[in-house]
């Protein structure tokens, strides 16, 4: 069974907030001028992994199944003058890159991953299989607008980051992925589900993914 | 940065402008260009560009896309196997996954875009298509997608999650990345010449896919010493004094002293990630040529760290490694080979990419 043990947590919530509301409330986490161009998932994801202070050695995690929707609806709409701006923040993992880079942070490891139903297994098997001292999973999704109308953007605005280690003492809780035989039901779980039970430090033990049952428990 | 363990390599395979694995490398071999100057937004024209379109293929999306029966033609080349079941994973890579198609409906409308518009509703598509269980990883970081593909698939196969793993990288170009590296001014009138030392940088775009079938203990090569790094510096820059490049290189280097190597680079075409790459590369490797492939193929984006590898493999197999395609004197450094080579005197391969975000990725691959 692989597991690792967490240490930190953060999460956003924002509802409907309007990107340029979030941009204004979270103008201070970010280098001066930096916000200008950022997108909404970019600010949420950036100050979520602020929370949790990332270092040169940690590996980063980041799972979303939509991405920079809002970016990529502005992309699609500047042609047929593309927008070269656009162009760069619409492309997956823009979101990390956009906080990491105003902040000059490197980083070894860096898995962006994306999918639907088995994301949330995916990723934190990915996290977990990490040599890394400490991962940094996070993820999240951005409302869209005319692409949420045709059923291909998220319906709603959300991030979380947390961080694991090897380490139990101190620990928040515990991650880990058990093998399983794949006959205990349905295995979806969604990447909303998953921000859902962090939000709520909800105790979880069920399969999510093909042959993977997920524990989340808390301290 | 951490190396993954070794793994080796049971098949490699690739489909580019040039055809698939063997009309590609022979074609290279010939210094042919696939790269043809074309329409930058396809049927809604603009300037000229380099671009390499697989099999006649239009750059137009079309509903489904017009790149399945490429896709399928690859496919055929794949070893038999449970693919997709919990032990055979599929980890699938792209940049782009079917994104021209929300182009093609935000442009004409059509809906029947909207069903490959998503990575998600792209990559379940195509596996189907494909006849793939449901356990396909997706991962995508623009052109180092596929060297992430590589090393998760090697430590799937290590934690004994996996007995066999299949990589799959895929890129084709639609006007939505035409258009857009248009707009950054690196895809332009002129052909790529990757490491050449001339006034003005210019890349190419071509379409590519390639697989992949690692395990453990099977298969005639080995890759080895998978190292990647992110500098998180400037979105389309890297640090001006290569420590980015020199950081990936570092845990290679150290597995490959005492070894003979020759290098395939990511080798774009654009100036100053040339001259610090090739720069790196020489520094850490002084005896070793240098080749990028990108000057005919174009530039495959998230399948190009795949794509090259079977070709780094052909290369191997046949005795003789194609030299810089469309690459001019003078280069940045006296290691880049313009004209092919026998691999003969060699034991081993680095093979390197590098991505928006300064993002590295690198790997020797030898003989098991």
């Amino acid at each position: 069974m692989l597991e690792r043990y967490l240490h930190a947590l953060s999460l956003a919530d924002p509802g409907e907030e309007d990107p340029a509301v979030t941009r204004e409330r979270l103008r201070d986490r970010f280098p001066k001028g930096a916000t200008r161009r950022m997108t909404q998932l970019g600010l949420l994801i950036g100050a979520a992994l602020d929370d949790l202070v990332p270092r040169y050695d940690d590996a980063v995690v980041y799972a979303t199944q939509y991405g920079e929707t809002r970016a990529l609806e502005g992309y699609l709409d500047s042609f047929p003058a593309a927008s070269p701006t656009l162009f760069q923040t619409s492309i997956h993992p823009s979101a990390v890159q956009q906080a990491m880079i105003t902040r000059q942070q490197p980083v070894g490891e860096f898995f962006p991953m994306t999918g639907r139903g088995h994301l949330v297994a995916q990723a934190v098997q990915t996290s977990l299989l990490s040599p890394a001292p400490r991962v940094l999973l996070c993820g999240g999704e951005e409302r869209g607008t005319w692409l949420l109308t045709r059923g291909v953007a998220s319906d709603r605005t959300f991030a979380f980051a947390v961080a694991l280690t090897a380490e139990p003492g101190g620990a928040l809780g515990r991650v880990a992925l058990r093998p399983e035989d794949g006959t205990g039901g349905a295995t979806e779980f969604s990447l909303p589900d998953f921000f859902e039970a962090l939000k709520a430090r909800q105790a979880l033990d069920r399969p999510v993914g093909p042959g993977a049952r997920l524990i989340l428990d808390w301290t | 940065m951490l190396p993954a363990a070794a793994v080796r390599l049971e098949a490699a395979g690739c489909i580019t402008g040039l055809g698939d694995t063997a009309a590609t490398h022979a074609a290279l071999l010939r210094g042919e260009r696939a790269l043809a100057l074309s329409p930058v937004l396809g049927a809604e024209g603009g300037e000229l560009v380099p671009l390499a379109l697989g099999g006649g293929r239009n750059l137009d999306e079309t509903a489904p896309p017009n790149w399945l029966p490429l896709v399928q033609r690859l496919a055929a080349a794949i070893p038999a196997d449970e693919w997709g079941s919990p032990t055979r994973p599929v980890f699938v890579t792209s940049s782009n996954f079917g994104v021209g198609s929300l182009y093609a409906f935000r442009r004409g409308g059509d809906p029947g875009h909207l069903a490959y518009g998503t990575p998600s509703l792209c990559v379940e598509w195509l596996a189907r298509q494909l006849g793939w269980g449901s356990t396909v990883t997706t991962l995508s970081h623009a052109c180092v997608s596929a060297h992430l593909g590589l090393t998760l698939a090697a430590r799937a196969l290590h934690a004994g999650l996996a007995e066999r793993a299949l990589v799959f990288s895929f890129d084709f170009i639609s006007p939505f990345v035409t258009g857009g590296f248009h707009a950054l001014k690196i895809l332009n009138a002129g052909f790529p010449a990757p490491y050449a030392d001339r006034p003005t940088g210019s890349i190419g775009l071509g379409d590519g896919a390639g697989f992949a079938v690692l395990s453990r203990d099977r298969g005639e090569f080995t890759i080895s010493a998978q190292s990647l790094y992110n500098e998180m510096h400037h979105f389309t820059a890297n640090r001006a004094d290569g420590a980015g490049f020199a950081a990936c290189l570092g845990p290679v280097q150290a597995a490959a002293s005492g070894r003979r190597l020759w290098l395939k680079g990511h080798g774009t075409g654009t100036l100053e990630a040339g001259r610090l790459e090739s720069a790196a590369l020489a520094a850490a490797f002084p005896e070793a040529p240098l080749v990028s492939w990108k000057g005919s193929l174009g530039h495959s984006l998230g399948s190009c760290g795949v794509v090259e590898l079977a070709l780094a493999v052909e290369s191997i197999r046949t005795g003789r490694a194609p030299g810089t395609v469309g690459g001019v004197a003078p280069c940045f450094t006296p290691q880049v080979a313009l004209e092919s080579f026998s691999t003969a005197g060699h034991d081993g391969v680095v093979c390197t990419s590098n991505a928006f975000g300064g993002a590295h990725a690198a790997f020797l691959l030898t003989h098991a």
